[in-house]
């Protein structure tokens, strides 16, 4: 009698470990898969050097640029059999093209078949009126207007010898989240084929950000190269380096 | 007694339990900074008010917060037109008084900063106040004496953030708050609120002519208005229209709160009144009609000399000893 209970009492001990071991298993981090995302900026199809390299910019003007610096804000996927979107909590990134760290992050997503990758270029208003954010979002990044409070979203610095300024130098700091002239822009990439996240998995999504397409509607650096408020013209910069992304090597 | 004074001050006074916790007084709207999202602590408190003495947030080490916000004054920049920062250098505005800021919608005489969080990073940043950056700031507090122990206490973390910096600045002005004058004694029906006949006065005609911007409890309504003062011909300043790049905001400034208005002399956005009555002399006799002045002021405003004298009498009900003199805001040096 007293040897079978201790045998039970065994099993049941076991029965127990065995538990505990499954419960262990069950770690929530480990139901999502990864996304690696990697930011490559360029200049058309040449990468993107900063200081050294000359560019034509679609207004055939010769420039160089020192500066490209801009908001990934919000991250979003579409799981292509639902049809519903996964949000990404506190995916804030600033992305720099002289700090090489920053242009590589991830996303924890839950598995499933994602056909489109969105995101704000740029910071969503509540981000602009709540105060001192941290990581990217933290003012420290020098992003953020002391005078008229909220986020710059996007920086491109350069200079150009049709520029008739200070140095030559051509400077949009681009912001403002206030209507009719906020300048966050949604922006989704279908990807090419499909990605499919499992459990543990890691997925890389390579993006291209063109800082020529800020020049698009040929836009005149002998005219247009101080844009440093918000307002219509930062608004109009804005619909046009929306249009700087592009899923590729 | 002085000598008490002395001794307790070198043993150390200090935040006791329960000092730090933030007030709404009875009958006050609620407040529009999210306390719950900057869970004030006595570390926090403590590290905002180093902080707010410490003037190694200026470039040259030299500008504090408080060389232009002296406690006494309300915190203000009692005697000083415009104020001046590092080097000598003079901005072009009137510093603010600083009290009730959990209430105010947007900070500074333009409105241009929207959260009492980033509202330093407006003199941090400005080269003829604290001519830094925050970044600076970070990297000076990092290897600072006593610094990072300070930030551990106040959040957990050793690492100096921009955030947490300001989120500790945050702690420490959100505890400004100024509710105990006379006035408000005297609405609150508690002894030390007795008004005299002439206070009263003062107060019927506050209602009547000023109440609708210098609203009650706050003296604030929170707004912006233009109220008739010439612009000035050398510092040009057209107010909150450089902030919305709006033309019906020509020449509008915020209206400021009038408690504690006694010790915060000069008066206006560049400090060109010296006294009160400087200030009701304008109302009555000074206002220059322009697109944009405040629909209330287009009519003059009729004020005997008698009126002016029991108003100024009431405006000086509006001293609030208790926060004047406050222990807990001075510069405690540790």
């Amino acid at each position: 009698m007293r040897k079978s209970l201790v045998v039970f009492i065994c099993l049941l001990l076991v029965s127990f470990a065995g538990l505990q071991t499954v419960a262990i298993a069950k770690d929530p981090a480990e139901k999502t898969g990864r996304i690696t995302v990697i930011v490559t900026p360029v200049f058309n199809s040449h990468p993107l050097k900063l200081a050294t390299q000359y560019y034509v910019n679609s207004n055939g003007d010769t420039l160089y640029v020192d500066l490209f610096r801009f908001y990934m804000t919000d991250f979003g996927l579409t799981d292509t059999h639902s049809g519903k979107s996964f949000q990404c909590k506190d995916s804030n990134h600033l992305i720099d093209a002289e700090e090489p760290a920053s242009t590589t992050f991830t996303l924890d997503v839950p598995p499933g078949e994602y056909s489109d990758l969105s995101f704000i270029v740029g910071v969503d208003s509540i981000y602009n009126t709540n105060g001192a954010n941290s990581g990217d979002l933290d003012p420290v990044k020098g992003m953020y207007w002391a005078w008229n409070s909220g986020y710059i979203m996007a920086k491109l610095e350069g200079h150009s010898h049709v520029c008739k300024t200070l140095h030559e130098a051509f400077e949009f700091h681009i912001g403002g989240y206030a209507p009719p002239y906020n300048a966050a822009r949604g922006v989704t990439l279908d990807l090419p084929k499909p990605i499919d996240v499992k459990s543990g998995s890691n997925t890389t999504i390579r993006i291209k950000a063109n800082a020529a397409a800020w020049f698009n509607g040929n836009i005149d650096l002998s005219i247009v190269n101080d844009i440093v408020i918000p307002g219509r013209e930062a608004s109009m910069m804005a619909d046009n380096y929306a249009q700087m992304f592009s899923v590729g090597e | 007694m002085v000598f008490v004074f002395i001794i307790v001050c070198t043993l150390g006074f200090d935040i006791k339990p329960g000092d730090v916790k933030f007030v709404v007084p009875p009958g006050w709207p609620k407040p529009v900074y999210k306390l719950n999202k900057n869970k004030l602590t006595d570390e926090g408190f403590k590290l905002g008010r180093k902080l707010f003495y410490d003037p190694i947030l200026s470039l040259d080490g030299s500008t504090s917060c408080a060389s232009c916000h002296t406690q006494w004054s309300g915190f203000t920049h009692v005697d000083h037109g415009v104020s001046h920062g590092i080097n000598g250098l003079k901005g072009k505005r009137n510093s603010l008084t600083l009290f009730n800021l959990a209430w105010n919608k947007s900070f500074m005489w333009d409105g241009g900063i929207n959260n009492l969080e980033v509202q330093p990073l407006g003199p941090m940043g400005n080269p003829v106040e604290m001519g830094t950056t925050l970044e600076n700031v970070v990297k000076k507090l990092d290897t600072a004496k006593g610094y990072r122990a300070r930030f551990y206490l106040a959040f957990g973390d050793s690492t100096v953030t921009g955030q947490h910096v300001l989120k500790a600045m945050a702690q420490f002005l959100v505890m400004l708050e100024s509710f105990n004058s006379k006035y408000d004694k005297y609405t609150r029906n508690e002894t030390g609120g007795e008004m005299s006949p002439q206070e009263l006065s003062g107060l019927k005609l506050f209602r009547a002519r000023c109440e609708t911007c210098h609203k009650e409890p706050l003296f604030t309504n929170n707004g912006f208005e233009n109220i008739g003062l010439t612009v000035d011909r050398q510092l040009w300043d057209y107010g909150r229209m450089a902030i919305t790049n709006d033309p019906n905001d020509s020449l509008k400034f915020k209206v400021p709160s009038l408690r504690n208005i006694v010790n915060s002399y000069p008066y206006m956005h560049d400090g060109r009144f010296k006294t009160l009555m400087q200030v009701l002399d304008h109302y009555t006799d000074g206002i220059v009609q322009s697109r944009t002045l405040a629909k209330e002021l287009r009519t003059p405003m009729i004020l005997t000399p008698d009126d002016k004298k029991d108003i100024i009498a009431f405006l000086q009900t509006l001293t609030d000893k208790d926060f004047l003199f406050d222990m807990r805001f001075r510069d405690w040096r540790d």
